[in-house]
């Protein structure tokens, strides 16, 4: 019975067309990777440099494989069945949970496992060329990928369990995955080599991250150590770290499934209008915004798209906005007041260059989920069908879309804009830096905005449209930095600087002089580069939004 | 505002008109040659199997979809070359809801109202009194997606009415509610034809339609195969009346059957029911002579106790359509369905 859940999930993701584009893809990129550093003279270093550089590149990729790829799966796995109400029907039978929740998760390890397997040509290459240790680098290497599939796919299933919708879910996933990833090396990186105890916090948090473990095993050095050394077993940690979260996941998954998964309250409507007074008062100062009170109507001044899509939004509503905003707000003016107070040595340039990548990083991770499922929502809950029948034209629909996703951005970046100004009053002479990375930051927030409603205008699901906009923005902002971790050995330093002009995160960074990037020149190339595809994507997704509302 | 007019509605001219309309794909035809036309304050029950090519139908008259040939006009506009006129002549309620996240009963007819162009003012009234027609008001505050499939309904139906449309078409407006919110969305649509809108709606529960509609339409693989009331359907169906006879006794149910054999035509049939003391037969035989029938029953000492025609109702004349075998002996009544009514 096991059998027939894995078979089942398995045959349904192994016979997308996509998966098979996406299986010979990695197959030809890791052929390339080896082709291009395997040794055509007749003399070969036996210390294993090539065979070394190779080894990380190729690792880092697998890695970012099954951080970005795999979970897509397992996200969307129960909370597509229960939406299909076919869960239902396997908890009626006499599968039970166990086996349920252990169907799922096998498929999406077979699933990894090919992948894997379809990397160990390239894994034996790189053992061929020597300077590798068959357990020491190869056997660990693997041991760390499977469990990181492991631990996410035991996550993303968690996820799901909790998620009513599919795209909810995807959106979910993919934010653990970078929070788990990538967010938990920064209070190392801000507090290492301190006393205390957020420094004792950010070296346990950072052994939660793959790259910190893979970092250390590559011998790329410590992750976020700025020079520091520290000799903790991060493979270890991070392998105990994650068959803990894999073991705590599943049971917890494990206990959801059952009837109770489909206990959900209908909402009794509550309006703060027909409160009492104080109950009134009382919501209003602690919200500002009340979110229950009654809304009024759509003014003839605004776009009713642009309403709509604010509405329809868990977090679309003005309260969430303000907060979200505030937050921003609070934490750019606290970083600058903590380098303007000297509590911390770290200077205007890295308080800065910190900045930039939480600011990028906010943007790559919201806008997707913003703007991804702006017509492929529409197309799934035939809300589209509703809308041809209305005299909103094509033009008014994609502005009012897009205006729903231009103004939380614009919120956001306005929002860090009172870090810069002190930034640029401490530290005049970064006037023009300063003024280049808003101009960084901006082109970031739209070139991402436009690419995710292009390539998710192309679906019909929102959770395919949100995990391919997703897949698509972080192959232009992790690929190149892929590269760049390549860079002199076995990328020269053209071939680095051609792959970051396409990255907005390197062109920021390289603006505002972080260490690593500031020997590369970027823009005004990144500008164009991102100016092009904007314009491009923009005309895909108008073009795609015609050809589906015309009469067919 | 939802203008009242004649209670009985039909005199004004008909409002939809479709003249032999026709789509294809590639080779495949959805719908071919269709031609009807209905009148203000009628109600059309489109009916046919899956793939009839009701929805088809509909997607052209609502600016959907462009049929191959053939013109379709609501009100005098053309529903191809005018469509964003038919836009707001036109209330489409499809067969799926159509629901959005997080939005409150009267946020999502207010999105609506203001997709249509209703000025603010305006479409707050206009608001509360589709929500009264529709008997929403109490539910007003509820999010969309928490609602129940009758309550979701309803909803639609007042979000279709928002910009009050002159022709009202309804996909499946019946399926899935319970008893007693199908009795309500019949009473509301009887309400709507009565209000003077035309109505075009497809359903599948048969004996709904049959009760509230003025016209039915029949199609089958994209043709239309009958039109006209439910009565004049059932006519077309067979062209033989099927009538009944009660009987005080029994007993007399043969010698009554006899009398019978010898009245009518010779392929006609009788059928004897002792059980019931009833005498059912088929004849073509005209009004005037089923009366000669019922005097020569008398004049034989039967006594009878009812001599009526059975109507043949809707789901037997659908069959009898959707059946393949009756394709062939069907298609006469085709060029009768066509007519205007």
């Amino acid at each position: 019975m096991f059998k027939a859940v894995v078979l089942r999930e398995l045959t349904s993701i192994l016979r997308r067309r996509r998966m098979l584009v996406m299986q010979t893809g990695l197959v030809i990129v890791f052929a390339l990777l080896v082709a291009l550093r395997w040794p055509t003279d007749s003399r070969v270093a036996l210390t294993g440099t090539r065979s070394l550089q190779v080894f990380q590149l190729f690792s880092y990729g697998l890695l970012a494989t099954m951080l970005f790829l795999l979970p897509v799966f397992p996200s969307t796995s129960i909370v597509k069945e229960k939406k299909q109400g076919t869960l239902a029907l396997l908890l009626n039978t006499r599968l039970g949970p166990f086996r349920i929740f252990f169907g799922k998760l096998a498929s999406v390890l077979v699933l990894a496992g090919f992948i894997l397997v379809l990397s160990l040509p390239a894994a034996s290459a790189c053992y061929a060329m020597g300077g590798l240790s068959l357990y020491g680098d190869l056997f660990r290497m693997y041991l760390l990928l499977f469990m990181v599939a492991l631990e996410y796919s035991v996550l993303a299933l968690l996820i799901s369990s909790f998620s009513n919708s599919i795209d909810g879910a995807v959106r979910i996933t993919y934010g653990t995955v970078l929070l788990l990833s990538i967010l938990t090396l920064g209070p190392h990186y801000f507090f290492q080599g301190t006393e205390g105890l957020m420094s004792e916090a950010g070296e346990l948090l950072r052994c939660l991250s793959p790259f910190s473990a893979l970092m250390s095993l590559t011998g790329s050095g410590d992750a976020a150590n700025q020079g520091l050394v520290t000799k903790v077993d991060l493979m270890g940690r991070f392998l105990v770290s994650s068959l803990g979260i894999a073991v705590v996941g599943s049971v917890w998954t494990i206990t959801r499934l059952n009837h109770t998964i489909f206990d959900r309250d209908r909402s009794a409507g509550t309006i703060s209008d027909d409160q009492t007074g104080s109950i009134r008062a009382f919501r209003r100062i602690f919200f500002l915004v009340d979110p229950q009170r009654r809304s009024s109507g759509i003014s003839s001044l605004v776009n009713p798209m642009m309403v709509k899509e604010f509405r329809c939004r868990r977090f679309g509503r003005f309260s969430w906005l303000l907060r979200l905003v505030s937050i921003c707000a609070m934490l750019s003016l606290g970083l600058t007041y903590a380098a303007t107070a000297g509590t911390l040595d770290w200077g205007v340039e890295t308080i800065g260059g910190i900045m930039v990548v939480m600011q990028v990083a906010l943007l790559i991770l919201i806008t997707p989920s913003l703007s991804a499922g702006l017509i492929s929502s529409e197309r799934e809950s035939r809300g589209w069908q509703l809308l041809r029948t209305t005299p909103l034209s094509v033009g008014t629909i994609v502005w009012g879309k897009l205006l729903s996703v231009i103004l939380p951005l614009m919120l956001i970046l306005c929002a860090t804009l009172p870090g810069y100004i002190v930034m640029v009053y401490i530290e005049p002479g970064m006037a023009l830096q300063v003024q280049r990375v808003v101009i960084c930051l901006v082109a970031t927030a739209v070139f991402a905005m436009l690419l995710s409603a292009a390539v998710g205008s192309l679906f019909v699901r929102t959770a395919a449209a949100t995990a391919a906009a997703y897949g698509g923005l972080l192959t232009i902002c992790a690929l190149p930095l892929l590269i760049w971790m390549g860079r002199d050995a076995p990328f020269g330093h053209s071939t680095v600087e051609a792959f970051l002009k396409i990255n907005p995160i390197a062109a920021a960074l390289s603006v505002i002089r972080m260490p690593g990037f500031q020997n590369y020149t970027l823009i005004p190339a990144n500008w164009w580069f991102m100016g092009i595809f904007s314009v491009l994507s923009l005309i895909v997704l108008v073009g795609q939004t015609y050809r589906i509302s015309r009469p067919q | 505002m939802v203008s009242k007019k004649s209670p009985t509605g039909g005199a004004d001219g008909p409002v939809l008109v479709i003249k032999n309309l026709t789509k294809q794909y590639g080779s495949f035809t959805a719908l071919n040659d269709l031609t009807l036309s209905l009148n203000a304050g009628q109600i059309l029950g489109l009916i046919g199997p899956n793939g009839a090519g009701k929805t088809t139908t509909i997607k052209i008259l609502v600016g959907l979809s462009r049929p191959t040939s053939g013109t379709a006009t609501i009100a005098g506009v053309d529903c191809v070359k005018e469509s964003q006129k038919i836009k707001s002549l036109v209330g489409y309620m499809p067969d799926t809801f159509g629901s959005y996240d997080n939005m409150r009963v009267h946020e999502y007819l207010d999105f609506f109202g203001a997709a249509f162009g209703i000025a603010p003012r305006v479409r707050a009234k206009r608001i509360a009194e589709v929500m009264d027609i529709t008997g929403t008001a109490y539910m007003k505050d509820r999010f969309v997606e928490s609602l129940s499939h009758g309550m979701q309904q309803r909803i639609g139906l007042a979000r279709t009415l928002i910009h009050d449309p002159k022709v009202l078409i309804l996909d499946e407006p019946v399926n899935g509610l319970d008893p007693q919110a199908r009795i309500e969305m019949r009473d509301l649509l009887i309400q709507l034809s009565q209000r003077g809108k035309t109505l075009l709606v497809t359903s599948h529960i048969l004996p709904e339609l049959a009760r509230i509609c003025t016209r039915v339409a029949i199609m089958t693989n994209g043709t239309l195969r009958a039109f006209g009331t439910v009565e004049e359907i059932g006519r077309q169906v067979s062209q033989k009346r099927t009538i009944e006879s009660h009987l005080v006794l029994a007993e007399q149910v043969a010698p009554a059957a006899a009398i019978i054999r010898k009245a009518i035509e010779s392929d006609g049939e009788v059928f004897e029911v002792a059980a019931e003391a009833t005498v059912r037969f088929r004849t073509s035989r005209p009004e005037a002579e089923l009366g000669t029938i019922l005097d020569r029953l008398i004049q034989g000492g039967i006594k009878v106790t009812q001599f009526r025609e059975v109507q043949t109702d809707l789901e037997d004349a659908f069959m009898s359509f959707a059946k393949p075998q009756a394709t062939a002996s069907a298609k006469p009544a085709i060029a009768r369905g066509a007519s205007h009514v």
